[in-house]
């Protein structure tokens, strides 16, 4: 009875095998430390067909890979081996694309700054031009700020990233690139290490819209191992009921496309100088036809705490199984540990695998899912997260098709908005903090005030990933410091290719001045 | 990276919601799913799919009222070696869906949670929904105990897990509630507690109190959409769903079958294969039937529970290895029901088949060993019985001289002759003929 075939137990063991890492590689000794691991070029031949032919990618180190090691930026990953490649892996190697390596990125995902990885922070290439001497050392944004920073430094065409609050917009904004994050299911995440799996979503990020959407069109399709993933019947009705508004942008007048502005996405915490741009990008666009309409998301500023409890207690859940016993690293008890609880057994592994921001939130879910804070905290944070949904519903003239699985679909308000328009970020790339040996900030930034201050900057990202939105960060201008800044475009549900299509327009805008 | 719900699951947990404890109308549209992980497991509990069953005992004249069912994942199964203080993790089950059926309070004795779970396995094997395996872990068993006196509400439950056999539940039941009595009677109030069972000690111990329940922090697992059972495929299932025990039973006593017989066909059907995608093998039950067809369902019932029942047992055979097939044994039971051979003859066919696995039709067989009955208005009969006279006179003569009992040593040397081809009756009165001429 005790083992009548090979457990899982033994499988997963057998599928470990520590890599070799390649010191030497010219990726890693970029000055930007964009990517990890050995180079991928080797292991992933060219299959020389397909959309995405003569496009290098690098790949977010959270996403699987069988050729390359996966260790999203964990200690406790460290040596891991994927034994199979991510559906979103799969499909751009079947496209035709180069796979250039893995991307620096934060801790399992937890991080705005691209500061906690096990590989070191990411710099942001822009303050890395010219000089060495005037060199400026930024974050490149996180999580994916690997993602970011290897296209804006040319190490690639395009990257893929995952957004779970932000994850893929801010660095984009921070790093001057494109970054798109798709509705929720619309991209396969079989294959993507679960951080929090109600928001989790692969994201695309590039140096334009056009490549954007070469790669994006190339992963949008329906992945049966991925039980979120939206059925093919339910991407025809999104695309059916966004149609009418693609029209609009047919013409060399964007007349009949209503661009929403919420007022609730300029805090107090908006740097003046990102809003400048701004106001004149919408300029721009009302000059071309397109009708401006200042909205209002009244639920936004409870968003990011909702975020902030509800991607915590799904992670605390997904990093139960680091545990030092399935996969990953294991530190073994040292003689005379206590061995009463196993709780005390893994203790060992999971305070040396995990690093402070991951064990953090590990915390904070696992106090918001206790008996006696789940009602205030977890229930609450859902709630919230509906009001979120319905205030966007509210405010598009698009009709959500999740809302209705069955005909008819009720129509949106007629005087609602196609698209939102609002800053990515509430500023430029700040500076990286100097860190002491064991890779804590040296200034205090690991102070509670100033987790806060980080947690600060999804504020304008996390709506959307609670309500599951297509949202993409393109390239909007310059703040005061001469610094990179972003502006979103957000969506309907499914609208995917309507605001792939915007953020198309506001490139030729911005190629106009 | 997470699991994929098997349609299959569902499935079967609707066959057993659209059985007989079944739960009219109240198929939940809308299902919460959480999750918990603890170890290397994860376990989902859905909201129940189905409440308030019913399920009518086979012996005992009692209901039980079935509160819920819902769907879960199986989880692993730790053996624990106090000897060498290690625990051993089987995962083989881990991840596989797993039907939670809850009963109400109704069970009064060891005996009638017994006839309960029996009842309630051979409805699920009946409808294909678990091959109700208790050995092999497919079906197992946790008991909430209490006893009170005679008027007294009911007293603190402990709940006893993973009973993996009828016999063991039953036992640790009892040795339960003399726990529980012993401790009431010295005056001790029975604490509400999870325990387990020592088979070998046939104790109760305590695997952990109401107090240190732990907190399992569960929540809703995103990745796993909610499940939405629509009446139009319920009443798919439904129409789908083979015959449940009790419309059998009732059935098979309406062709005339005495209640012995009933009982042998189903119990020999009960033990019929569940195949992993719900296909059930086909039972004795559906033998008879086919069988039957167009035939007296009285002799074939006899032809199968006596004869082939028999010498399959006779053999150390089970009834899923029966080589004879449909056609083959109504054939049989043509020829002997017909009178074309004799009962024996009939017999020797049967065994003749059994131990070649011939598929050659009873009648070629018949007439290749010549078994077929004379058919001649006698005259090898008349033979026959001339012959033995004359091999046996003294016996013969015993006859004449009025001792009518010897006519059977000169019937056993016509039989022998005939080869079992002639008919007892025929033969004793062919010879009572001769000899008293």
């Amino acid at each position: 009875m005790i083992s009548r075939s090979p457990s899982r137990f033994c499988r997963l063991h057998e599928t470990i095998r520590p890599y070799e890492r390649n010191v030497s590689s010219p990726a890693r000794a970029h000055p930007t430390n964009a990517l990890v691991g050995p180079l991928g070029t080797s292991s992933y031949p060219l299959s020389g067909a397909g959309p995405l032919v003569g496009l290098r990618l690098a790949v977010k180190d959270n996403i699987c890979t069988k050729s390359l090691p996966t260790t999203c930026s964990s200690k406790v990953l460290q040596d891991y081996h994927s034994p199979f490649d991510a559906t979103v892996v799969s499909l751009l190697w079947n496209n035709g694309a180069e796979i250039v390596g893995k991307a620096n990125c934060d801790e399992f995902g937890m991080g705005s700054l691209n500061l906690y990885s096990v590989h070191g922070p990411v710099v942001n290439p822009f303050g890395l031009q010219g000089e060495e001497s005037a060199a400026e050392r930024r974050s490149a944004g996180g999580s994916s700020g690997g993602s970011a920073a290897a296209v804006a430094a040319g190490l690639c065409e395009a990257a893929l990233g995952t957004d779970t609050g932000g994850s893929v917009r801010l660095p984009a904004s921070y790093c001057g690139v494109v970054g798109m994050k798709p509705s929720y299911g619309i991209i396969s995440r079989w294959g993507v290490v679960s951080f929090a799996d109600s928001l989790d979503c692969v994201g695309v990020l590039a140096r334009d819209i056009d490549t954007t959407r070469r790669v994006h069109d190339s992963l949008a399709v329906w992945d049966h191992r991925d039980p979120t993933a939206a059925p093919p019947h339910v991407r025809t009705r999104a695309k059916r009921v966004s149609e009418s508004a693609l029209e609009y942008l047919k013409s060399e007048t964007l007349a009949g496309l209503r661009i929403g502005v919420p007022r609730e996405y300029f805090p107090s915490e908006l740097e003046q100088s990102v809003v400048a741009p701004l106001r004149s990008l919408l300029n721009q666009l009302r000059a071309r036809g397109a009708t401006i309409v200042p909205v209002s998301l009244p639920s936004t500023p409870y968003a990011l705490s909702a975020y902030y409890v509800i991607s915590s207690a799904e992670a605390s859940s997904n990093l139960a199984r680091y545990d030092g016993i399935e996969y990953g690293m294991r530190v073994e008890p040292p003689p005379g540990a206590n061995f009463t609880k196993t709780a005390n057994v893994y203790a060992y592994t999971r305070s040396q695998g995990f690093g402070r921001e991951v064990q953090r939130r590990i915390l904070l879910g696992t106090y918001a899912l206790s008996a006696d804070a789940f009602e205030n905290y977890f229930l609450q944070a859902q709630r919230v997260r509906k009001l979120i949904k319905a205030d966007f519903d509210r405010v598009f003239c698009i009709p959500s098709v999740l809302n209705s699985p069955s005909s008819p679909i009720s129509a949106g308000p007629s005087e609602g908005v196609h698209v939102l328009i609002h800053p990515s970020a509430i500023r430029t790339a700040p500076a990286l903090p100097t860190l002491d040996s064991e890779g804590n900030p040296e200034d205090g930034t690991d102070a509670p005030t100033s987790t806060l201050d980080a947690y600060v900057q999804d504020v304008m990202t996390v709506p959307a990933s609670l309500a599951g939105l297509p949202a993409l960060s393109i390239p909007a201008g310059t703040g005061a410091d001469g610094w990179p800044i972003g502006a979103s475009v957000v969506g309907q549900w499914g609208s995917d290719e309507l605001v792939l299509k915007v953020g198309e327009i506001i490139e030729r805008c911005r190629g106009d001045t | 990276m997470y699991e994929r719900r098997d349609r299959g699951y569902t499935e079967a947990a609707c066959l057993a919601v659209g059985s007989r404890c079944c739960f009219p109308g109240v198929i939940s549209h809308e299902a919460r799913t959480l999750k918990f992980s603890e170890i290397v497991i994860l376990v989902i509990f859905t909201a129940p799919i189905a409440r308030n069953g019913r399920l009518q005992l086979d012996k005992d004249d009692i209901v039980v009222r079935v509160k819920q069912l819902q769907l879960e994942q199986d989880t692993g199964k730790s053996t624990s070696y106090p000897r060498t203080r290690t625990t051993a993790i089987d995962l083989n089950r881990a991840g596989m869906g797993l039907m939670e059926i809850v009963s109400e309070p109704d069970m009064r004795s060891p005996e009638e949670a017994g006839d309960y779970v029996r009842t309630l396995q051979a409805l699920l094997r009946s409808v294909g929904s678990s091959d109700g395996n208790m050995e092999q872990g497919s079906f197992r068993c946790d008991v909430n105990v209490s006893v009170n006196r005679v008027g007294d509400p009911p007293g603190t439950r402990c709940e006893i897990k993973n009973l993996n056999s009828v016999k063991f539940m039953m036992v640790a039941i009892t040795c339960e509630a003399f726990r529980q009595i012993a401790l009431l009677e010295r005056g001790v109030p029975v604490a509400q507690e999870t325990r387990g069972f020592n088979e070998e000690k046939a104790e109760t111990y305590s695997l952990r109190s109401k107090e240190d329940a732990p907190d399992y922090r569960y929540m809703p697992d995103p990745n796993i959409p909610p499940l939405l059972i629509g009446s139009a495929y319920v009443n798919a299932i439904r129409e789908r769903m083979p015959e449940l025990p009790d419309a059998t039973r009732e059935r098979l006593l309406a062709q005339g079958l005495s209640q012995r017989d009933v009982e042998v066909l189903m119990d020999v059907d009960s033990g019929r294969e569940v195949g992993l995608d719900g296909e059930l093998g086909r039972g004795a039950v559906a033998y008879f039937d086919e069988v039957s067809r167009g035939r007296d369902p009285k002799a074939v019932v006899n032809w199968i529970t006596h004869e082939l029942l028999g010498q399959l047992a006779f053999r150390n055979e089970t009834f899923r290895e029966n080589p004879i097939s449909v056609e083959q044994m109504g054939e049989l039971v043509d020829l002997v029901q017909g009178g074309k051979v004799t009962g024996t003859s009939g017999k020797t066919i049967l065994r003749h088949i059994l131990s070649t696995r011939s598929s050659d039709l009873p009648s070629k067989i018949a007439e290749d060993f010549k078994l077929i009955a004379s058919d001649d208005d006698g005259a090898s009969l008349e033979k026959w019985c001339r012959e033995a006279i004359a091999a046996l006179p003294q016996q013969a003569e015993a006859v004449r001289q009025g001792n009518p009992n010897v006519v059977n040593k000169i019937m056993g040397h016509v039989m022998k002759a005939s080869r079992g081809t002639a008919k007892a009756q025929d033969v004793r009165a062919m010879l009572l003929k001769l000899l008293q001429q």
